[in-house]
C-alpha cells in the first residue's frame, strides 16, 4: 500500500472510530432514546433499541480495529 | 488453606462440596504457578519487575486482560446494569479505546522503556522531564492513589463471593479467632495473592492471570449462556428484558446518571485511565516486541467488549427483569432476595443454574465463582506487584537508601506487599463493620475514582510520547492540579473537614459536574490546563535530551538482544 493510501486510510477510520464513540455511547444516541413518556418498549429485532445501538457501534469499532491491525500498524523489525 | 478447608467445612452441603472442591484445586494450582515462576526466577530485580522484558503474545494479552478484568468487571459493572438498565451497557464501549490504546502508546511505552531499561511509569516521566525528585514522587503517589483502592475492591469482592459461595456459614473459626464469612473470604483471597505474588513476582503474576484470565473469559459467557437458556433462549430473554419498565430501557437510566456526555466521557477516560496506571505500564515494558502489542490490541479490542456485551451484562439485565430494585424513600435499593446491587452476578447463577442443570448446574455454579474469584485475584496481584515495584523503585532506591544493593531492594519490595495487602484488608474490615464509612460503599463508585486519579498521567503521557513541547515545571503543575481537583470530587474532603458551608458548596459544584462528566476527565481539563500555561511560560526542556528521547521512541531494532521466553 502506497503512502498516500495509508493517510487516507488512517483519516477514514479515525472518523469512523471517533463517530463510534460520539454515536455510540455519545451524544448520537438522542436518535434512537426513547423519551421518559413512551410507554411501549422501543424494540429492534425484540432487542432493546439502546442495547442494539450498543451493539451496532461496537461493531464498526471492532471493524475499525481490524482494518489498523491488518493495513495500519506495523512491527518494530518491519 | 486451612483457612479454605475451613470455609468448605462450615457451608451447605451440595454447593459446598462442589465449590470447595473447585475452590480448593484452583488455589493449589496457583500456588503451584507461585512457586513455579519462582524456580524460573532470576535473582534480578528486572526478573521480578519484568520477567526478563520476554512476554509472549499469550501470556501478554491474558495479563493485560487479567489486570484490566477486575471484580469489577463480574460484581461492580453488572450492579451498575442492574441499578441503570439498559443505559449502562453502553459503558462497554470503552474497551475497543483501551485496545487501540495498547499499541498506539503501549508500543512507544515499550520501545523506549526497554531501550533505556526503564521498569516503573515514575522512571520514563521522571527521566524525559530531568530526573527531578518532585515528579518522581507526584508520579509514585498517582500509582498509589490508584492502587490501594483498587485492591481495596478486589479484597471486598472476596468477602462477597464467600458469602456467596457459603450464604449458611455465618462464621467460622481460623487460627483460633471467629471470623464473619465476608471477613474470611475477604482475608482468604488477600492472603493467597500476596503468597504468590511474594514467591515469584512478575513471572508467576503473569503466569496465573492466564489461567485466570480463561476463567474468567469463560465464566462470564457461561454465566451468560446460562441465563439465556434457563429464560428460553434469545427470545424469551429479551421478551423479559422488553417488559423493563421505560425509564431502565434508557438514558439516563432510573437514577438519572448516565446522561450521553457522561457516558462518552467515561468510555474515553476510563479506558486509558486504566491503561496507564502502573500494572499495566509495567505489562507494556514486559512484553516481548511490538508484534505482540499489535495482535494483544486486536484481541483486547474485540474479545473483551463481546464478554461484556453479550456475556455479563445479560445476566445483569435478566437480573433487573426478575429482582426489580425497589424504589423508597431513601432512592433505589436493590430487591431484598438480590441484598446488594453488586450481587446480582451471584444471585443469578446461584438461582438459575441448578434449577436448570441440577448438579451439572451446581458445578457450573462453582466454576463461575471461581471466576469471581480469579478476576479478584489477577487485578489484586497485579496491582500489589506494581506497588511494590513503585515504592522500592521511585522511593526508597531514590530518596531513602540509594546506595541499597539489588538483596536489599528485593526484601523492601517484599515487604510492602505485605503492608500494602494487610493495609488494604483492614480497610475493607472497617467499612464492613461501619455502614457509613461511605467512600469503601460500591465496587463501580472506588472503581472510578481510581481510575480518574490514573487519568492524570495521561497528559504528560501524551507530550512525552507524541507532543514533545511540555516543560518539567508545566507538567509537575498540570500533575498535582489534576490531582485536587479529583481529590476534591471523592467523599474525603468532607470526611476530612466536616460539615461547613465550604463543603456544601464544593459538594454542589462537584456533584454538578460529575453529573454531567467523567471525574477523570473533569481533573484532565484542570491538568492539561495548567500543563499547556504553565509550560507556555516556563523553560523548555533541553532540545538534545528531547531528541535524544525521540530517536528512543522511533528506535526498531533492540528486540535481538533480548532473550526470548514465556
Amino acid at each position: 500500500m502506497t503512502d498516500l493510501k495509508r493517510r487516507r486510510l488512517r483519516l477514514v477510520l479515525t472518523i469512523a472510530f471517533a463517530l463510534a464513540i460520539v454515536m455510540g455511547p455519545g451524544p448520537g444516541i438522542y436518535f434512537i432514546n426513547p423519551g421518559s413518556d413512551e410507554t411501549t418498549p422501543r424494540l429492534l429485532l425484540g432487542m432493546p433499541i439502546v442495547y442494539a445501538w450498543a451493539a451496532f457501534w461496537f461493531g464498526v469499532q471492532a471493524i475499525v480495529v481490524l482494518l489498523s491491525y491488518l493495513f495500519l500498524w506495523r512491527d518494530s523489525k518491519s | 488453606m486451612m483457612l479454605c478447608l475451613s470455609l468448605v467445612a462450615a457451608a451447605t452441603p451440595s454447593l459446598t462440596k462442589v465449590a470447595g472442591i473447585v475452590l480448593v484445586c484452583y488455589l493449589l494450582v496457583l500456588i503451584s504457578l507461585g512457586v513455579a515462576g519462582w524456580i524460573q526466577s532470576k535473582a534480578t530485580e528486572e526478573d521480578f519487575y519484568l520477567a526478563g522484558r520476554g512476554q509472549g503474545f499469550i501470556v501478554t494479552v491474558m495479563t493485560v486482560m487479567a489486570t484490566f478484568f477486575s471484580s469489577a468487571a463480574i460484581l461492580g459493572i453488572p450492579g451498575n446494569v442492574y441499578k441503570d438498565g439498559v443505559a449502562f451497557v453502553l459503558f462497554a464501549m470503552n474497551l475497543p479505546v483501551a485496545g487501540v490504546c495498547i499499541y498506539l502508546l503501549g508500543s512507544r511505552i515499550r520501545r523506549v522503556g526497554r531501550k533505556r531499561s526503564y521498569v516503573t511509569q515514575g522512571d520514563m516521566i521522571a527521566d524525559y522531564y530531568g530526573d527531578t525528585p518532585a515528579i518522581r514522587i507526584v508520579v509514585a503517589l498517582i500509582g498509589f492513589l490508584y492502587v490501594l483502592p483498587y485492591v481495596v475492591m478486589q479484597i471486598k469482592a472476596g468477602g462477597y463471593l464467600a458469602q456467596g459461595m457459603f450464604p449458611d456459614s455465618e462464621r467460622v473459626q481460623f487460627l483460633g479467632f471467629e471470623i464473619g464469612m465476608f471477613q474470611a473470604g475477604a482475608t482468604a483471597l488477600s492472603l493467597v495473592t500476596m503468597i504468590y505474588v511474594l514467591v515469584g513476582g512478575m513471572r508467576s503474576v503473569a503466569w496465573t492471570d492466564v489461567l485466570q484470565g480463561f476463567l474468567l473469559i469463560g465464566g462470564m459467557i457461561l454465566a451468560a449462556v446460562a441465563t439465556v437458556v434457563a429464560l428460553g433462549g434469545l427470545g424469551g430473554f429479551f421478551a423479559k428484558v422488553s417488559e423493563l419498565p421505560p425509564e431502565a430501557m434508557s438514558l439516563p437510566g432510573p437514577s438519572g446518571t448516565w446522561t450521553p456526555w457522561k457516558l462518552m466521557t467515561v468510555c474515553l477516560f476510563a479506558s486509558v485511565g486504566s491503561l496507564v496506571q502502573p500494572g499495566q505500564w509495567i505489562r507494556l515494558y514486559a512484553a516481548r516486541d511490538d508484534k505482540t502489542l499489535k495482535r494483544s490490541s486486536l484481541v483486547f479490542a474485540v474479545v473483551l467488549p463481546s464478554c461484556f456485551l453479550f456475556g455479563i451484562m445479560l445476566v445483569a439485565l435478566a437480573g433487573r427483569a426478575l429482582y426489580p430494585p425497589e424504589m423508597t424513600a431513601a432512592g433505589m435499593v436493590p430487591h431484598p432476595h438480590v441484598g446488594e446491587f453488586d450481587q446480582i452476578v451471584i444471585v443469578m447463577i446461584k438461582e438459575q443454574l441448578p434449577a436448570l442443570l441440577g448438579t451439572l448446574g451446581v458445578v457450573l455454579v462453582a466454576i463461575i465463582l471461581v471466576a469471581v474469584l480469579a478476576a479478584s485475584m489477577s487485578t489484586a496481584d497485579s496491582n500489589l506487584h506494581a506497588l511494590s515495584a513503585v515504592v522500592t523503585r521511585d522511593i526508597y532506591d531514590r530518596f531513602v537508601r540509594p546506595q541499597s544493593s539489588q538483596r536489599e531492594r528485593s526484601h523492601v519490595s517484599r515487604l510492602v506487599i505485605v503492608a500494602a495487602t494487610l493495609l488494604a484488608l483492614g480497610l475493607v474490615s472497617f467499612g464492613h463493620e461501619n455502614e457509613s464509612f461511605s467512600p469503601l460503599k460500591m465496587i463501580a463508585d472506588l472503581m472510578f475514582a481510581a481510575i480518574a486519579f490514573s487519568c492524570q498521567l495521561l497528559p504528560v503521557t501524551i507530550d512525552m510520547l507524541f507532543v514533545r513541547k511540555g516543560t518539567k515545571a508545566g507538567a509537575l503543575a498540570g500533575m498535582i492540579s489534576g490531582m485536587v481537583a479529583v481529590f476534591l470530587f471523592t467523599p474525603f474532603p468532607g470526611l476530612l473537614l466536616g460539615n461547613s458551608g465550604f463543603i456544601d458548596g464544593l459538594s454542589s459544584t462537584t456533584g454538578t459536574l460529575k453529573s454531567l462528566f467523567d471525574i477523570g476527565f473533569c481533573g484532565v481539563v484542570v491538568n492539561t490546563l495548567v500543563f499547556v500555561l504553565v509550560s507556555r511560560f516556563t523553560r523548555p526542556l533541553a532540545p538534545k535530551r528531547v531528541e535524544a528521547f525521540a530517536d528512543d521512541l522511533r528506535s526498531k531494532s533492540t528486540e535481538e538482544t533480548i532473550p526470548k521466553e514465556s
